[in-house]
C-alpha cells in the first residue's frame, strides 16, 4: 500500500549542555518532504547530521520547532507526542539504516529483517522478508548471523529491514560510510530505487558529494548550524 | 598521563568502579564472616577440653593400668626408645561425688607441669594439697583451691596423689598415661586450622607406632573427649561449606576484576596503539586494582566482622559472643582480594592480549584432579578432607564445563524458536563465554552446594524422624537424681498409672580403650524394636551403635570383649547426635553383672494410656524430676536439629548472593560493552517493557546453563555428603533421598537471582545512550 505522507520540518532548535557550555547543534532548521522523495544531508562531522535525523526518528526531542509526519489524512506531531508514543510511531513508521551495528547479532539474518513485521504483528510481511532478501542477493544467507556476513552484506541486510514495511520515512546515518566504492554504490542504488518505487520519504546524511547528488534535495549543515537547503 | 587517562575514565564510569568495590567487598565480607565464626566456634569446643590436658594427643591404655606400668615407659621414654615422644605424664580421670554433686577428678603430676592459664583465686595462698576448679565447682567444693582453670563444668584438676584420694583409689591405679607426641605435619595442620578454623578436624591422622610391648592401647585424645570431636566434625562441616563460600568469592573477586579489565580495555588498546607498552599499561591496572582490592578488603572486614556478630548472635541466642579480627582473618582477607584480583586481573590481562582460549594443561589437570577426588571418595582413610577433595574438585570441574557448554550451546542457538525479543535474550545468555562464563561457574557452584546440603539434611531429617519413631516408644520420660529414679520405680502408686516402666542405668566405660556409654536395661522384644532389631537380647548379646561399630570394627554376628566378657554383637543401631560409642546390653546379661555396682540409673521411661495425667502424677510429686513427654521431646529434637543446620542455611544464602552479585556484575559489564544492542532496539521502536522481556530471557537463560550443571552437581554434592562425608564425620550414614523440595528451592533461589541479575538495570546513566551528534 502507497502512503500519502509528507514531512514537515517547522524552524526547530537542538542544544546540548557540556558542563556551563551550551551547544547548539541544530537552529532554526525548517524544510519539507514530500512522498517518494529524497533528500541528502551533508556537513562536516559534529554540524548536527545524526542529531537531525535522531530528531526525525523521534529518538531525540528538540528544543523548538515542530517536526509533523502527514500519512494519509493523519498528521503526526512530535513535540506533542511522549517519548512512549514517538517510539510506537517509530516502531510502524519509520526504516532506519546505521554506520555500524545495524543489526542484532543475536538474530540471524532472516529473523533481522522479519524483526519489524513481529514487532508489529504484521505476518503476512514475513514472506516477503525472505523474498526482499533474495532481491538484494541474499538468500543463501538467511540462516547465518550476522558475525558472518561482510560489511556491504550487513548493509543490504539492514536496507531490507528498513524497507520491509513500506515505511513513510526512511532515515539513514552515513549508510555507506563503512563501505568500499562498489558496495557504497550498490547500497545507494538499493536505497534510493526501493524509496523511489515504494513512494518512501528517504532523509540521508552522508559525507559522499556522489551519494549526497542522487538525492532530489540536498540540505548543507556547516559546523555553526547555519543549513543551506538546495534542490537538484 | 596514562594516570590522567585512567582517571578520567573513572571518574566517568563511577558505576562500574562502585560495582568492582562493591563486589569485592561483599567477596570479602563472606570469606570473613565464615572464619570469624568458625574460630568462634573452634575457641569454644576447645573450652571442652581442660587446659592442663590439651597439650597431650595420645593416651597409652591398657586393662588394670599400674603406676609400674607407668614407670617402665618412662625408663624406656628416657632410654630414647620412644622417638618424637615430648612428654610422658600418668593421669587419673574419674568421676566421684564430691559434697553431693558429681565432679570429674583429674589427676596428673602437676609438680612437674603446673596447670597454664589458670588465676589464682587469693594470690599467694598456693596449698600443695590444695586443687584447680572450673569456675562452676569455686564456691562448692570444700578443698582448698589453688586456681580456676579453663573446662568444661564440674571439673576437678588436682595433684596425682591428692586425686587418688578424692577418687578413694589405691596409690597404684592410673586411668591412662598421657603423650605428647610430635607429628611431622604438626606445623603445617597449625597454620591450616588458623586459616581454616576447623579444618584440622578434617585431615586424616597417620597413627604413631611405639614400639612399648603387648596389651597397650594408643587411643588418640580426640576420642577421649568426644563432644569436642563431635563438634570439631560439625565445625569442619561449616569450614568445608565455608571453603565454598571462598571459592564462590573468590570467582567474585576474580570476575570483578575481569569485568573491571573489560571496561577500561578499550583505553588500554587506544593507549597501546599511542606506543605506550602492554608491561606499563598491565602495571597501571594491577596499581588500580591492587589499591581498589584493598579498599574492598578493609570494607568486607568490617562488614564480615558485622555479619559473623549477627549470624552467632542468631545460632546463639543465649550467649554473648565477642569476635576479634585477629591477625589471620585480617591477612585472609587482604590477601584474598590482593591475590586473587591481581593474579586474575593478570592472567585475564593476557589472555585479552593474546585472546586465548581453554588451554589442554587446564583439561588434563582436572581430568587428574578428578581421578584424585574419585580414589579419596572410594578411600575411608583419606578422613574427610579426602570427601571434601572430592566435592572441590567436582566443583572446579564443573566450573570448567560451564565455558565450553556455553560455545556448544551457542552453535545450538539458531534453532530457538518463539518471540524474537525471548530469542535475543536467550541468545545473549549463550553468546558471551568470556564475560559469562565464571559468573555463570560461581552460581552454578552455589546452586549445587545448596541443593547437596538440602539433599543431605532432608535425608538426614528423614533419618532422624525415623529413629524418633522407633525411640519415642514411651509416653513419658523422667530424669534427673538416680537415687530419686530409683525411688520411683518403687513407688507404687505412680507405677501403677503406667502400662509399663523401664529404668535404665548407665556408666562410662572402656573398650579397646575407647570411652563408650554402656546402657543396661531390660531388653526384651518391645525394648530391642527400638533399636531396629525384633528379639529380646541374650546374655552374651549387645547392641552397638553404628559410630561403635566403626570404632571397633566389627559387624553383626561378630564378636567383642567388653570388661572381661566376650559377647556376640547382635544388631547395629543408628543413634543420630550420640557424642560417644554406645553398647546396649540386658540388665541380666554378664556385663551388667561385671559392673553392676558401677552404674546409675539415668532414666525411667513409662508407658501409659493417659500420658498428660502420668505427668502431672509425676510432676506433682516430691521426687524433683525432670519430667517430659514423649510429644515434647519429639519437637525439642527437631527444634535441635533444625537450630544446628540454620547456620548452614546463612552460609548458603551469602554465597548465592555474592553468586548472584557476580552475575549481576558480569552482566552489567556486557551491557555497557554493547550498548549499541539497546539503541538498535530503541530505534526499532521496541519500548522499555518490551526490552525488559529480552532482559528476563537473558537472565532465565543464564539461570537455566547454571541450573544444567547445577543440579547434577548438586545431587553429586548430596551423595558425597550423605556417604562419604558423614560416615567419616560422625560413623553414621545416611539413606540420601532425592526430595524434589531440596532440588527445586535452590533452583527456585538461582534463578531469581539470575533474573534480577539480567533485569536490573541501575547505573544507566553510565550506560547513557548516545546516538551520537
Amino acid at each position: 500500500m502507497k502512503h500519502h505522507s509528507a514531512l514537515t520540518v517547522d524552524n526547530i532548535s537542538k542544544h546540548y549542555q557540556d558542563g556551563g557550555q551550551q551547544i547548539n547543534v541544530i537552529r532554526n532548521l525548517s524544510f519539507n518532504v514530500a512522498a517518494g522523495k529524497s533528500m541528502s544531508v551533508t556537513g562536516p562531522s559534529g554540524s548536527g547530521k545524526s542529531t537531525l535525523l535522531n530528531a526525525l526518528a523521534g529518538l531525540v526531542e528538540i528544543d523548538d520547532g515542530e517536526i509533523t509526519l502527514a500519512i494519509d489524512d493523519s498528521n503526526f506531531s512530535y513535540r506533542a507526542a511522549t517519548e512512549r508514543a514517538r517510539t510506537a510511531f517509530r516502531r510502524q513508521h519509520i526504516g532506519y539504516v546505521y554506520q555500524f551495528f545495524n543489526l542484532v547479532p543475536t538474530l540471524t539474518v532472516l529473523e533481522n529483517v522479519q524483526l519489524p513485521a513481529r514487532l508489529n504483528r504484521r505476518s503476512d510481511l514475513e514472506a516477503l522478508a525472505s523474498s526482499l532478501l533474495a532481491d538484494f542477493g541474499l538468500s543463501d544467507r538467511l540462516h547465518d548471523f550476522p558475525e558472518k556476513l561482510s560489511g556491504g552484506e550487513q548493509q543490504r541486510v539492514a536496507v531490507a529491514r528498513a524497507v520491509l514495511l513500506k515505511p513513510p520515512l526512511l532515515l539513514a546515518d552515513e549508510p555507506t560510510g563503512n563501505l568500499d566504492g562498489e558496495n557504497s554504490a550498490q547500497i545507494a542504488d538499493l536505497l534510493f530505487s526501493n524509496c523511489r518505487d515504494q513512494n518512501i520519504m528517504l532523509v540521508l546524511a552522508t559525507h559522499s558529494h556522489e551519494i549526497a547528488a542522487m538525492a532530489d534535495t540536498r540540505l548543507h549543515l556547516d559546523a555553526r548550524s547555519t543549513a543551506i537547503l538546495a534542490a537538484e | 598521563m596514562i594516570t590522567r587517562s585512567l582517571l578520567r575514565f573513572l571518574k566517568r564510569t563511577p558505576w562500574s568502579t562502585a560495582m568492582a568495590l562493591v563486589g569485592m567487598a561483599l567477596g570479602v565480607a563472606s570469606i570473613v564472616s565464615v572464619h570469624l565464626v568458625s574460630a568462634s566456634i573452634s575457641s569454644r569446643l576447645d573450652g571442652l577440653v581442660p587446659s592442663s590436658l590439651a597439650d597431650f594427643s595420645y593416651y597409652l591404655y591398657r586393662d588394670n593400668l599400674h603406676t609400674d606400668d607407668y614407670f617402665e615407659l618412662r625408663r624406656l621414654w628416657r632410654s630414647g626408645e620412644l622417638p618424637r615422644v615430648n612428654r610422658v605424664s600418668p593421669v587419673v580421670d574419674e568421676s566421684a561425688q564430691i559434697a553431693g554433686q558429681s565432679v570429674r577428678v583429674l589427676g596428673t603430676d602437676l609438680l612437674s607441669h603446673i596447670p597454664s592459664g589458670e588465676t589464682q583465686t587469693e594470690p599467694g595462698q598456693f596449698v600443695f594439697n590444695g586443687v584447680w576448679v572450673d569456675e562452676t565447682l569455686k564456691h562448692t567444693i570444700p578443698l582448698p583451691i589453688n586456681g580456676i582453670i579453663e573446662a568444661p563444668e564440674g571439673t576437678l584438676l588436682a595433684d596425682i596423689s591428692i586425686a587418688h584420694d578424692l577418687l578413694d583409689w589405691p596409690d597404684h591405679q592410673l586411668s591412662y598415661i598421657g603423650l605428647v607426641i610430635e607429628q611431622a605435619l604438626d606445623q603445617s595442620l597449625e597454620l591450616a586450622e588458623n586459616l581454616l578454623p576447623g579444618f584440622g578436624a578434617g585431615l586424616p591422622v597417620s597413627e604413631p607406632t611405639l614400639e612399648i610391648g603387648p596389651g597397650w592401647q594408643l587411643v588418640n585424645t580426640a576420642g577421649q573427649y568426644p563432644a569436642r570431636a563431635f563438634g570439631k566434625s560439625v565445625l569442619f562441616n561449616i569450614a568445608a561449606l565455608g571453603m565454598l563460600a571462598l571459592l564462590v568469592a573468590w570467582l567474585l573477586i576474580y570476575q570483578v576484576a575481569v569485568s573491571w579489565l573489560r571496561r577500561l580495555w578499550p583505553v588500554f588498546d587506544r593507549l597501546h596503539v599511542l606506543g605506550v607498552e602492554w608491561q606499563h599499561l598491565r602495571n597501571y591496572f594491577l596499581g588500580a586494582i591492587g589499591l581498589l582490592a584493598s579498599i574492598a578488603a578493609a570494607l568486607g572486614l568490617m562488614l564480615g566482622w558485622w555479619l559473623a556478630t549477627k549470624l552467632l548472635a542468631m545460632s546463639l541466642p543465649n550467649d554473648v559472643v565477642a569476635l576479634d579480627l585477629d591477625a589471620w582473618v585480617v591477612l585472609k582477607a587482604f590477601s584474598s582480594a590482593l591475590v586473587v584480583s591481581c593474579l586474575g586481573g593478570a592472567w585475564a590481562f593476557s589472555r585479552s592480549q593474546r585472546g586465548g582460549s581453554g588451554s589442554l594443561l587446564a583439561f588434563i589437570t582436572t581430568l587428574v584432579l578428578l581421578t584424585c577426588g574419585l580414589f579419596c571418595v572410594s578411600q575411608p582413610d583419606t578422613g574427610l578432607a579426602g570427601g571434601f577433595f572430592a566435592i572441590a574438585v567436582l566443583s572446579l570441574a564443573a566450573g570448567q564445563t560451564i565455558g565450553p557448554l556455553l560455545t556448544l550451546l551457542r552453535r545450538w542457538s539458531a534453532s530457538i524458536g518463539g518471540p524474537y525479543l525471548i530469542r535475543i535474550g536467550i541468545r545473549e545468555a549463550l553468546w558471551h563465554p568470556a564475560e559469562l562464563s565464571v559468573a555463570l561457574a560461581g552460581l552454578a557452584l552455589s546452586i549445587a552446594t545448596a541443593i547437596g546440603v538440602g539433599l543431605m539434611i532432608d535425608s538426614f531429617r528423614l533419618d532422624f524422624t525415623q529413629m524418633l519413631d522407633h525411640r519415642l516408644k514411651y509416653d513419658v520420660v523422667t530424669e534427673g537424681d538416680p537415687a530419686a529414679l530409683d525411688a520411683l520405680v518403687k513407688t507404687p502408686e505412680l507405677a501403677n498409672q503406667a502400662i509399663r516402666v523401664q529404668r535404665y542405668r548407665t556408666a562410662d566405660i572402656r573398650v579397646e580403650g575407647a570411652l563408650v556409654e554402656l546402657n543396661l536395661t531390660r531388653m526384651d522384644a518391645f525394648e530391642s524394636a527400638r533399636y531396629a532389631y525384633r528379639k529380646g537380647l541374650g546374655q552374651s548379646e549387645v547392641l552397638l551403635s553404628e559410630q561403635a561399630a566403626k570404632t571397633f570394627d566389627v559387624l553383626p554376628q561378630e564378636t567383642l570383649k567388653i570388661l572381661g566378657n566376650t559377647v556376640t554383637v547382635v544388631g547395629i543401631f543408628s543413634a543420630f547426635g550420640d557424642l560417644k560409642p554406645r553398647v546396649i546390653a540386658d540388665d541380666q546379661s554378664v556385663i551388667a553383672q561385671a559392673i553392676s555396682d558401677a552404674t546409675k540409673t539415668s532414666s525411667v521411661a513409662l508407658s501409659s494410656s493417659a500420658p498428660q495425667t502420668l505427668a502431672s502424677a509425676l510432676t506433682r510429686s516430691s521426687l524433683g524430676l525432670e519430667i517430659r513427654l514423649q510429644s515434647d521431646i519429639r519437637r525439642i529434637a527437631l527444634e535441635v536439629f533444625d537450630q544446628t543446620f540454620a547456620i548452614t542455611t546463612v552460609l548458603i544464602t551469602i554465597a548465592l548472593l555474592v553468586a548472584a552479585i557476580s552475575v549481576y556484575i558480569a552482566v552489567t559489564t556486557l551491557r555497557l560493552n554493547r550498548q549499541t544492542g539497546r539503541l538498535l532496539l530503541d530505534t526499532l521502536g521496541v519500548k522499555r517493557v518490551e526490552q525488559s522481556l529480552t532482559n528476563l530471557a537473558l537472565g532465565v537463560g543464564m539461570g537455566s546453563v547454571a541450573m544444567s550443571v547445577a543440579v547434577p552437581l548438586g545431587v553429586m554434592f548430596g551423595w558425597i555428603l550423605c556417604n562419604v562425608i558423614n560416615p567419616r564425620a560422625f560413623g553414621w550414614t545416611i539413606e540420601l533421598q532425592v526430595s524434589a523440595s531440596a532440588v527445586l528451592w535452590p533452583c527456585a533461589w538461582g534463578m531469581l537471582a539470575a533474573i534480577l541479575a539480567g533485569m536490573l538495570q541501575i547505573g544507566g546513566k553510565e550506560e547513557g545512550a548516545s546516538y551520537g551528534r
